[in-house]
């Protein structure tokens, strides 16, 4: 294994950690690539000598779950009973900011799958006319509309595979969120 | 050997190796590696934990050739860490060797 597939290996088994960890530690194993590189050592003896990086990732999970448990713990031993401004945050906040913003996303979602479902419908008439004969004195122009639709839909589908993913994945985190607020209060960090 | 055994004091070891000085990664997983069995990859995660847990600091510092090395330096906290920890596991360490010993033979002290 050379140093690009080592690192795209460890990436991948790092999995959900948060990006700026993952660039992190990918940035100390790219460094200990070079170091490595530069006494004389070849890409592949530094590979083996790291270790399996299924293992590594692991063993990086481990130490960032223990992380999070610190500070669950540092978070109970502060617990002081539920916490009033905290809850008063999260309702207040939640009905004035939060559940506007995340309709506002939805909406948005919402709207353009609506512009890609009348994208489609256009491609479909076009199509079907061109098929038809009906529209042969203008067949050129019609193909270029038509390849010109086929890009907007394209666009309008890989946004809304990663709209909807970030949308799951960030209203996760807010629920994850409010939750701690509303349980622990608002902390200091 | 048995690598949950080793696992629990090597965070210990790392601290000891920083007590010399400060030091980068790939010296540091060297420093490890030839005097442990482990893989050269272990002593990174266990920086990491250590410097989430304010044991040890990092900082960046020019090298001759290439980019930029990530020096760890032992804090305080550390220090008194690795102080009281080090004398817990010698003496744990005395402890078990004593009942482990064959002379011995596991026998309790009269």
């Amino acid at each position: 294994m050379n140093k690009t597939e080592y690192l795209k290996k460890l990436t991948d088994e790092l999995g959900h950690m948060p990006y700026g960890d993952v660039k992190d530690i990918i940035q100390s194993i790219e460094e200990h690539f070079e170091e490595g590189i530069s006494e004389g050592r070849s890409e592949e003896e530094i590979a083996e000598s790291l270790g399996d990086p299924k293992e590594l990732a692991m063993e990086f999970k481990d130490g960032a779950k223990f992380k999070q448990i610190i500070k669950k713990r540092k978070m109970s031993d502060n617990f002081k009973g539920p916490d009033g401004r905290g809850r008063i945050f999260v309702i207040v906040f939640n009905a004035f900011v939060g559940i506007e913003m995340w309709l506002l996303f939805l909406a948005a979602i919402i709207a353009a799958f609506m512009f890609l479902a009348g994208d489609c419908a256009i491609i479909g008439l076009i199509v079907a006319g061109l098929v038809a004969g009906t529209l042969m004195e203008y067949i050129i122009p019609f193909i270029f509309l038509v390849l010109t639709l086929i890009c907007v839909a394209v666009f309008l589908i890989v946004l809304l595979i990663l709209g909807i993913k970030y949308y799951a994945k960030g209203l996760k985190s807010y629920i994850r969120w409010n939750k701690n607020v509303w349980n622990y209060g608002l902390g200091e960090d | 050997m048995n690598s949950q055994i080793k696992k629990g004091v090597l965070d210990l070891c790392v601290l000891a190796l920083l007590e010399k000085g400060d030091s980068y990664g790939y010296d540091l997983a060297g420093n490890l590696a030839r005097k442990v069995e482990v893989a050269d990859g272990t002593v990174y995660p266990i920086l990491r934990k250590l410097a989430s847990e304010g044991v040890v600091s990092t900082y960046l510092q020019e090298s001759q050739n290439g980019p930029p090395r990530k020096y760890y330096h032992l804090t305080d906290a550390g220090r008194n860490k690795l102080n009281a920890e080090r004398d817990e596991w010698i003496k744990f360490c005395g402890e078990v060797n004593e009942i482990l010993s064959k002379g011995n033979g596991g026998k309790a002290d009269e």
